[in-house]
C-alpha cells in the first residue's frame, strides 16, 4: 500500500516537474514567425538575419515613424515626408527637414520598399533599410531630421513609458535596449511591413476579375507591355518598378555565388552643357561610381500608387502624369531656357530605351486609366500603417 | 415627273445621304481591350501555311508544363507544342530535319513587332528536344490581357524573354535549300 501511495507521489511530482519544464521552454521560445499575409503573386520578403521581424519591432517602428521628438526641434518625424495618404510620399518636388532646409530630391514612396534591391534614387551601394535610415536621422547634407549623437532622443526614450514597454516586447533580451541600432532596427521592420497590392488591377491581374477596372485601363495595360513604348522593361514585376529582391532571390544569388544586377536609367530629363549633363548635385550614381557614362543614371521607381505621388521624376520636376507621358513620347525632354536649358533627347548618356513614341489622344487616356488602375486605396488608410499616438501629439 | 437620269441621280444622292446620317448617328465606337489576334498564323518556307484558331488549338494535341513564379509559387500553362503545329504546316522535322534542313529556324513573332528565333534542331525531338508550348491557358483560364489570347513558354529557358506574349506568327525560315 505505502509502495503504491509512494509511486503515485513520485508520478504527481515528475508530471509537475514536466508541466514547468514545459511552461519554461515556452517562455523561452522566441516569438511567433511574423505574418506577412502576402497577397497572391507576392514573394517573402528578404530580412536580414540580424533583424528578424517580429510584431513587436513593426509595432515599436510605427510610434517613431510618426514621433516629431524624433528631431531636433519636435517639428518633424519620417511621416513629414512619408505621408500614409500620399502613398508615403510628400506631395512636393523636394522634401523638406525639420529646420527648413530642402533636400534635393522628392521622397520616394515606401510602398513595397521591403523588395527594393536599392534603396534611394541614386545610391547603388544602399541596400539596407536599417542602415539607410540613419541618413535622414542624423545627415547634415541636407538636415533631414536633425538629431545628432549624444542629444537628448536616447535619453527621452529611456523615461518614457511608452516607449519602455514598446522596446521591452520588441527588444526582450537586450541589456541596452534603448540603442540607435534598435531604433533604426524597429523603423526597417515597420517599412518592411507596408505592403500594397490591393489595387483594382491587381483585382483584374490576379483574382481574374474582368469588371475590376475600365476597358480604358485594360487597353492602357496592353500598351504599357507593348514593345513600341516599352514601359514594362524598367517598372515591371509585380512592383512595377525596378529589379526586386525576396528571400528566395537571396537564396539563390547565395547558390549561384552571384549578386543581382541593379540598374539605373537616364531618361534624358536634362542635358545641361558642360562636363556633366544633369545639374548638381543629382548627376545620378556618378555621384558614387565617378564614372561619367553615369551621370544622369537613377532608379525607375514602382509605379504603384502613382497617381497620388506627385510631383514626378528625381528631383520632382514635372508636375503630372500626363507631362510624364510626354518627356518619354518626345525620347527627353527639351528644355528651351534657363539655367538647365538643354535637349535631354541628346544627352549622352540616355538609355536606349527611350527613343520616343507616338501616342494618340486615346493612347494616353488609356494609359493614365491604367497608372490609376494600380492605386491601393486601402494602403493609404489601413490602420496599421497609421500614426498610433493620439491626436493632440 | 422626273427624267430618268434624274430619277436614278435622286435615288443615288438620296441613298448617300441617308448612309452619311447613319454613320454619323452611329454610336461612337470604343476599341475593345485587344491583346493579340485571335488566330495564329503559320507562314514562310513552309508547304502548308495556316492560320490557327483558338478552338483549332483545342483539337491539337495538347501538353502542360508548370512555370515558377517570382513568388516562388508554380502555374500552369497549357496548349500545344510547338513542334506540333511546326509538323502540321510541313515544317522539317522527324526525318526531315537533316543536312541542309538543319539550318532552318522560326521567327516567332509578337503584336507588338517583338521577335525571337528558335532553330528547329531546337525543338525536333532527336536533337534539343526543348518542350516548347503555344500556350492559350494559365492555371485552367484563357489567356488575357497583355498576354494573349496566344503565347510561348519555354520552360528550360533560364530568362524569360523568348516565351513572346501575344503571339501572333509563326514564320518558318530555311537558310539553305
Amino acid at each position: 500500500m505505502n509502495r503504491t501511495k509512494s509511486l503515485v507521489t513520485w508520478t504527481v511530482f515528475a508530471l509537475l516537474l514536466l508541466a514547468l519544464f514545459d511552461r519554461w521552454a515556452v517562455s523561452a521560445e522566441p516569438e511567433a514567425a511574423y505574418a506577412w499575409n502576402l497577397p497572391k503573386g507576392f514573394p517573402k520578403p528578404y530580412v536580414p538575419a540580424n533583424n528578424p521581424m517580429t510584431a513587436a519591432k513593426v509595432e515599436l517602428g510605427r510610434y517613431f515613424f510618426y514621433d516629431t521628438r524624433m528631431s531636433v526641434n519636435g517639428k518633424a518625424s519620417c511621416a513629414t515626408c512619408h505621408k500614409q495618404e500620399l502613398a508615403f510620399t510628400d506631395g512636393r518636388a523636394v522634401g523638406v527637414g525639420a529646420t527648413g532646409e530642402l533636400h534635393s530630391r522628392s521622397a520616394m514612396s515606401l510602398v513595397n520598399v521591403a523588395y527594393s534591391a536599392a534603396l534611394t534614387w541614386s545610391n547603388p551601394q544602399m541596400k539596407s533599410l536599417e542602415e539607410q535610415a540613419l541618413t535622414p536621422m542624423f545627415g547634415e547634407h541636407p538636415v533631414e531630421l536633425g538629431l545628432r549623437e549624444g542629444d537628448a532622443f536616447l535619453p527621452m526614450l529611456r523615461s518614457d513609458p511608452k516607449y519602455q514597454a514598446l522596446f521591452e516586447r520588441a527588444f526582450p533580451s537586450d541589456a541596452d535596449r534603448f540603442s540607435i541600432s534598435n531604433v533604426t532596427k524597429a523603423i526597417a521592420s515597420f517599412e518592411r511591413s507596408i505592403i500594397s497590392a490591393r489595387s483594382p488591377y491587381d483585382r483584374y491581374h490576379y483574382d481574374r476579375d474582368d469588371s475590376a477596372i475600365s476597358d480604358s485601363a485594360k487597353r492602357g495595360e496592353i500598351l504599357f507591355f507593348d514593345q513600341r513604348l516599352s514601359c514594362f522593361r524598367c517598372h515591371g514585376g509585380f512592383t512595377i518598378g525596378d529589379v526586386t529582391v525576396s528571400e528566395r532571390d537571396v537564396m539563390r544569388d547565395v547558390e549561384r555565388e552571384g549578386e543581382r544586377h541593379i540598374e539605373f536609367h537616364n531618361t534624358g530629363l536634362y542635358n545641361v552643357p558642360g562636363l556633366l549633363s544633369y545639374p548638381a548635385p543629382n548627376v545620378g550614381i556618378y555621384e558614387y561610381t565617378k564614372a561619367l557614362e553615369d551621370v544622369g543614371k537613377f532608379k525607375a521607381p514602382t509605379l504603384r500608387n502613382i497617381a497620388l505621388t506627385a510631383p514626378y521624376m528625381h528631383d520632382g520636376s514635372i508636375p503630372t502624369l500626363e507631362g510624364v507621358l510626354d518627356h518619354y513620347a518626345s525620347g527627353g525632354r527639351k528644355i528651351a531656357s534657363g539655367p538647365y536649358a538643354g535637349n535631354g533627347h541628346d544627352n549622352p548618356n540616355k538609355d536606349p530605351l527611350i527613343g520616343g513614341f507616338v501616342l494618340s489622344p486615346q493612347d494616353r487616356d488609356d494609359l493614365i486609366a491604367y497608372l490609376k488602375s494600380v492605386t491601393d486605396e486601402a494602403v493609404l488608410h489601413d490602420p496599421r500603417f497609421s500614426n498610433p499616438w493620439p491626436l493632440t501629439k | 415627273m422626273l427624267p430618268r437620269l434624274s430619277a436614278l441621280r435622286f435615288a443615288i444622292l438620296a441613298a448617300a445621304l441617308i448612309g452619311f446620317v447613319v454613320v454619323q448617328t452611329a454610336p461612337a465606337q470604343t476599341p475593345q481591350a485587344q491583346s493579340g489576334p485571335a488566330s495564329l498564323a503559320i507562314t514562310g518556307d513552309v508547304p502548308t501555311p495556316l492560320t490557327l484558331s483558338a478552338e483549332d488549338l483545342m483539337k491539337m494535341p495538347r501538353e502542360t508544363t508548370s512555370v515558377t513564379e517570382q513568388d516562388g509559387s508554380k502555374v500552369e500553362y497549357e496548349g500545344v507544342p510547338l513542334r506540333e503545329i511546326l509538323k502540321r504546316a510541313g515544317a522539317p522535322l522527324g526525318n526531315q530535319l537533316r543536312g541542309k534542313a538543319l539550318a532552318s529556324y522560326v521567327l516567332a513573332k509578337a503584336h507588338d513587332g517583338y521577335q525571337v528565333v528558335f532553330a528547329l534542331g531546337e525543338i525536333d525531338q532527336a536533337f534539343g528536344n526543348q518542350q516548347i508550348l503555344v500556350a492559350d491557358k494559365r492555371d485552367g483560364k484563357s489567356l488575357f490581357g497583355y498576354q494573349g489570347p496566344f503565347r510561348l513558354v519555354c520552360p528550360n529557358d533560364k530568362a524569360g524573354a523568348r516565351s513572346v506574349r501575344m503571339l501572333e506568327t509563326l514564320e518558318v525560315v530555311r537558310l539553305q535549300k
